[in-house]
């Protein structure tokens, strides 16, 4: 986030207030999506303070219809929909930035090996064209079926998937820079490779993946989702929004409630990432979206 | 372009071996027992191990993987440890339904993502812009099978319109067939609408940003004509390069449509496969699928030459 | 549609086989729809040897294309099937069968009395029953093509009952170069001599079975009852659709895509009722028992205090209102057999009669000396009874003070750790939960769950001396007022080491379109002979 924070300071010094209002109208998406995002993140946040009990099962007060006391009325094994949902948020993000922090990291260190390294490049990518060739949910299913349903298990079952792709965005990216007038003066000047790689070259890349990782969060959430439609998300006993809505499927006309709350809030995040995302991208290169 | 054709099929076969020796070790070093699933229910520990032995996967994992290999390079991919079947023939059945609703798929979610993409870099800027993305990406934020639910209530069970699930083969008649994929078909595409809306509009734009195209207006050529000839082409090489990425995320979503709607595609197969853990199967789809990923990137890096000439290999 | 080039061109090629070839013609080519009934079971069909596994859908198939020696019919009373005569010697240890006249398989060739002694003798390899019956059989000898005998070395009068078990796994005649096969190894062919053929040409595996009427079987001129009487196929033929999608199913099913759906969700049946095109019955009157059983091999189960305290855990109207909702589709049942089943009685159940009482168990478990160490409980998130069954276990059992560990898997996965006899920390597991149907459960040589020998138990592994000289006592008894004696016994010592606890008995509708009749109810497989469709 740095490069959108240090842009603004070059400019003549206005009141801040007025700096955020034409922040805002030159960039509704990533005001809107921010918002929306930072709201769910703080409700996320604050749970335990209000969202009262997610896990315990009451059947004799299953399928409730909202009301003073269950406010988005409960689901079929009793369990209070607003609390889940709430709670669900936490798991959800949770997934979606673990998956985008984790696969950026790993993928941003291979990439940059890969992309300046030549000797490496070829076994590497060739590696990354094999994972990348798996299909990503049939691997999360599997992996999820072999071992065991966890949320650590899930994250891990996405992002290998994502890897290749952040490998192969740094490796274009670094391709392209090394070439430049500016890094081929620093590697004749003999500054050692791993200042140029950091100093010069990681910078370049910042960009392209802040507006990837939002694309790879909000993926991540709808993916885990759909694991958990296949029985292979994350442990029941867990709320997501995912599995709330994969176990409440068989209730879509008898206890709508079930769906609609988890439903519109994954919408709403996965809406708000890729708002957030599109925002960024148009703001930190226009042209990013010709690699994707 | 030959000896690069050669150099990227050589790589396939590396990338396929790759993939092969991750398969089988994440199958057989994680636990879950083909054996347990076969004996049932009523069966006890003795029984279970008994047949384990018969199906020998009490053998050492390299003698396992030997045997595995083994017929794959004879072109045998194995017999399902269930059915008994040779797998090569259970995927070979399987494979005009996905590749039925992959097709549909694609055609459903280009023709709106063009149309979309298009008409948005047309408008930027306007209402309309904004509307038609927000409206794509709204479409992939919904999970596939929540999309699929409600189209199967809409058109299938109130209106009676369309067949609720199944698949009939395209030998049976064109009307059958493509009645039981419009509903799929829809239910996958949009999620791939916004993807491909997006880039078309980037695309569109930096086409229409040219200088030609700016001459081609001031010269007043008919605004649909131009937007149609000239730019679209230009935009095809970056839309090409999405849709290649689609196939590999299309191969994921199958998987769930095929579930809603009972399509008997490769990917209820795999999926079932991986229930009961049928290993000879899952290797199979999966080396399949990684096969035909490749092959489709292959394909989509020839088609660029096509579409823009200044690329060459 | 509109004639295309293409279409007349398919028809004269289409013209030309047949006048070419007319043996081409597929002798089974497909029936009308009107004819034919598609069918979505309760699972997938995935292994056609209902001896190697013991799962019920493959006794399904089995019954569709085997037919039995014996059948039991709607009172549990077994009735002769292919057996034509049979008789009993004086010293009660010789059993003569003679087959009927007829009798066929699908290949065209005789059954014989040397199919049945192979086949007999690979089913005794799986099945409890048959186990225990085998401890006696001195010689199966064969005397001519219709007959053979089956000569004990003591009296045991369970020989028929075991020969027309409706556990699984069932006792199907198959012919002798199929039952010759290794009972651990899957049989190859698909021939059997039952009211149906397998259609294998027509089957996708993981999508479609096909079975077609057998036109060279002969049925019995009883009336049909269970499993026994006259198998008389009144359809062309009968599919088994997998729809994995409960909710797809469902839809499928209203919309007339498919006429039988076994076990629709439960939860939607009292929906299903007010649907006019829909019948909707309990085929299976004694129901299915849902069950929690409790690895004895190590710590906290291995007390038999701590396995007492989980008796005071559960609560029985909890679970099985979470899958049935308000239906009145399920009972709690105190009894170590089925309720309404001949061996139900109610020795040594107070705790039953106390409810739930965290406080007592609480008591137990200190008893027992539990350490602290967390309880792993196996949770099976795609099996509707090992699901929230493994989410309540949790919910008590922390109620109760202890740690748990809630391991979520596929029903897979879960089949394959329960059998793990390693510790709960290096694999192993504590609890699991299951369904067994009712006939099933409340039988002691049938059910496998009920032998308390230790490693060769079921899982949870439970020794129990007192336990196995009952079962002994049991299958020895020589009448039914003895067995039952036996029963309270054995329920008395049960409760006491608890190898497993009920989380309830329920009763499962299944729905059929409404032009479907003549749909037989019985208790472990669902026949789709006597069954019509009108257009």
């Amino acid at each position: 986030m740095s490069a959108i924070a240090a842009e603004p300071t070059l400019r003549p010094a206005t009141p801040r207030s007025a700096q955020l209002r034409r922040f805002a109208r030159r960039n509704p998406t990533i005001v809107a999506g921010g918002a929306i995002l930072g709201l769910i993140a703080l409700l996320a946040i604050l749970a335990p303070l209000f969202a009262g009990d997610a896990v315990t099962m009451h059947p004799a007060l299953r399928l409730r219809p909202p009301s003073a006391e269950d406010w988005l009325g409960t689901d079929h094994l009793g369990r209070d929909v607003f609390a889940r949902t709430i709670y669900g948020a936490r798991v959800s993000l949770i997934v979606g930035m673990s998956v985008a922090a984790m696969s950026i990291t790993v993928g941003l260190v291979i990439g940059l090996l890969a992309g300046y390294f030549r000797k490496v490049e070829a076994v590497v990518m060739r590696l990354m064209d094999g994972l990348m060739a798996i299909p990503a949910i049939l691997l999360a299913i599997a992996l999820v079926a072999l071992t065991r349903a966890s949320v650590s298990t899930v994250i891990i079952a996405i992002t290998i998937p994502e890897i290749p792709r952040v490998v192969r965005l740094v490796r274009a990216v670094v391709l392209s820079v090394r070439e430049a007038p500016y890094v081929e003066a620093a590697i004749a000047g003999g500054t050692p490779t791993w200042k140029i790689l950091i100093r010069h070259i990681l910078p370049s890349t910042i960009a392209p993946l802040i507006v990837q990782a939002t694309y790879i969060c909000a993926s991540a959430i709808l993916i885990e989702a759909a694991l958990s439609f296949l029985g292979a998300g994350t442990p029941p006993e867990i709320p997501t929004w995912g599995n709330m809505i994969a176990q409440s499927r068989l209730f879509l006309s008898r206890a709508p409630w079930t769906i609609f709350a988890p439903g519109i809030a994954l919408a709403l995040v996965v809406l708000a990432v890729n708002l957030l995302g599109d925002g960024l991208r148009d703001r930190l290169d226009p042209r990013l979206a010709r690699r994707m | 372009m030959l000896a690069y054709i050669t150099r990227r099929l050589a790589s396939t076969v590396l990338v396929m071996g790759i993939v092969a020796v991750f398969i089988f070790l994440l199958l057989h070093l994680s636990p879950g027992d083909p054996a347990a699933i076969i004996a049932g229910d009523n069966a006890t520990t003795e029984q279970i191990d008994a047949i384990r032995r018969h199906l020998g996967l009490d053998d050492a994992l390299p003698v396992q993987f030997y045997r595995w290999l083994g017929a794959v390079l004879q072109g045998d991919l194995g017999i399902s440890i269930f059915s008994n079947e040779p797998v090569a023939k259970l995927i070979g059945q399987r494979i005009e339904p996905t590749l039925s609703l992959a097709l549909t798929t694609l055609f459903v979610a280009v023709s709106l993502a063009v149309t979309f993409g298009v008409l948005a870099a047309w408008k930027v800027g306007t209402w309309i812009d904004r509307a038609l993305m927000v409206v794509s990406v709204i479409g992939f934020s919904v999970p596939v099978f929540v999309v699929g639910y409600m189209l199967i209530y809409v058109f299938s069970i109130n209106l009676r319109w369309l067949p609720v699930q199944g698949y009939t083969p395209i030998a049976q008649g064109l009307g059958p067939w493509i009645e039981h994929l419009i509903l799929p078909s829809i239910a996958l595409g949009l999620a791939y609408v916004a993807l491909i809306a997006r880039i078309t509009r980037t695309a569109m734009l930096d086409v229409l940003a040219e200088d030609y195209i700016r001459t081609a207006r001031a010269k007043g050529v008919a605004t649909s004509s131009m937007l149609l000839k000239h730019a679209l082409k230009n935009a095809g090489v970056p839309i090409i390069t999405v849709i290649g990425i689609g196939i590999a995320l299309l191969i994921g979503g199958v998987v769930i449509t095929e579930t809603v709607f009972n399509i008997p595609g490769v990917g209820r197969l795999v999926v079932d496969a991986i229930s009961k853990r049928d290993y000879p199967i899952i290797q199979g789809v999966i080396l399949i699928f990684s096969g035909v990923y490749v092959l489709v990137n292959l394909a989509v890096d020839m088609s660029y030459t096509l579409l823009d000439p200044r690329i060459r290999y | 549609m509109t004639t295309t080039r293409r279409g007349v061109l398919a028809g004269g090629l289409a013209a030309l086989a047949s006048t070419s070839a007319p043996a081409m013609i597929p002798a089974r080519a497909a029936p009308p729809a009107a004819r034919t009934v598609k069918a979505v079971m309760h699972a997938d069909l995935r292994v056609l040897d209902p001896i190697w596994t013991t799962a019920n859908i493959s006794a399904y198939h089995g019954a569709m294309i085997y037919d039995t020696l014996f059948g039991l019919d709607e009172n549990f009373n077994p009735q002769p099937q292919m057996v034509g005569k049979w008789g009993l010697s004086d010293d009660k240890l010789t059993y003569t069968f003679e087959l009927r006249d007829g009798l066929k398989f699908s290949d065209g060739a005789a059954v014989t009395a040397a199919d049945c002694v192979a086949s007999v003798r690979r089913w005794a390899a799986r099945s409890g029953g048959g186990q225990t019956m085998m401890k006696r059989v001195k010689d199966t000898p064969v005397v001519d093509d219709k007959t053979f005998k089956i000569v004990l070395s003591e009296p045991y009068a369970l020989v028929i009952d075991t020969l027309s078990t409706i556990s699984t796994s069932l006792c199907y005649m198959m012919r002798r170069k199929d039952a010759e096969t290794d009972p651990n190894q899957q049989i190859r062919e698909t021939i059997g001599s039952g009211p149906f053929l397998y259609n294998r040409d027509e089957t996708r595996p993981g999508n479609r079975h096909v079975y077609d009427r057998n036109p060279n079987y002969v049925p019995r001129a009883e009336t049909p009852s269970a499993m026994s009487g006259g198998k008389v196929v009144k359809l062309d033929r009968v599919t088994f659709e997998n729809i994995a999608d409960e909710q797809t199913a469902l839809s499928a099913l209203q919309a007339g895509e498919i006429d039988f759906y076994e076990v629709p969700p439960q939860d939607l049946v009292d929906d299903l009722k007010k649907d006019p095109n829909l019948t909707v019955q309990v085929l299976n009157k004694t129901g299915h028992v849902a069950l929690m059983r409790l690895n004895q091999l190590y710590p906290p189960f291995n007390n038999p205090a701590a396995c007492q305290a989980m008796l005071y855990l559960v609560k029985q109207d909890d679970i099985m209102r979470a899958i049935f909702g308000q239906s009145k589709s399920w009972q709690a049942c105190d009894s170590f057999f089925a309720c309404g089943t001949p061996m139900t009685n109610h020795e040594n159940t107070d705790w039953f009669r106390h409810g739930q009482d965290i406080g007592k168990a609480k008591e137990l478990f200190a008893k027992a000396g539990y350490d602290g160490k967390p309880v792993v409980v196996l949770q099976a998130t795609d099996h509707y009874l090992a699901n929230p069954a493994g989410l309540f276990a949790a919910q008590w059992l922390r109620q109760a003070g202890i740690n748990v560990d809630l391991a979520a898997m596929d029903w897979g996965a879960l089949l394959s750790r329960r059998a793990v006899k390693k510790p709960p920390a290096e694999g192993g597991w504590n609890i699991f939960s299951t369904t067994v149907t009712g006939i099933t459960f409340s039988d002691p040589i049938q059910f496998t769950g009920q032998a308390a020998n230790g490693d060769k138990a079921w899982f949870g592994w439970p020794t129990n001396a007192l336990q196995e000289t009952l079962r002994e006592q049991w299958a020895t008894a020589p009448t039914l007022q003895a067995r039952q004696e036996v029963a309270k016994e054995m329920q008395k010592n049960a409760w006491d080491f608890v190898p497993h606890l009920v989380l309830g008995q329920f009763f499962r509708s299944s729905a059929w379109r409404r032009n479907i009749t003549g749909v037989i109810g019985m208790p472990e497989v669902v026949g789709f002979w006597n069954m019509e469709k009108a257009a």
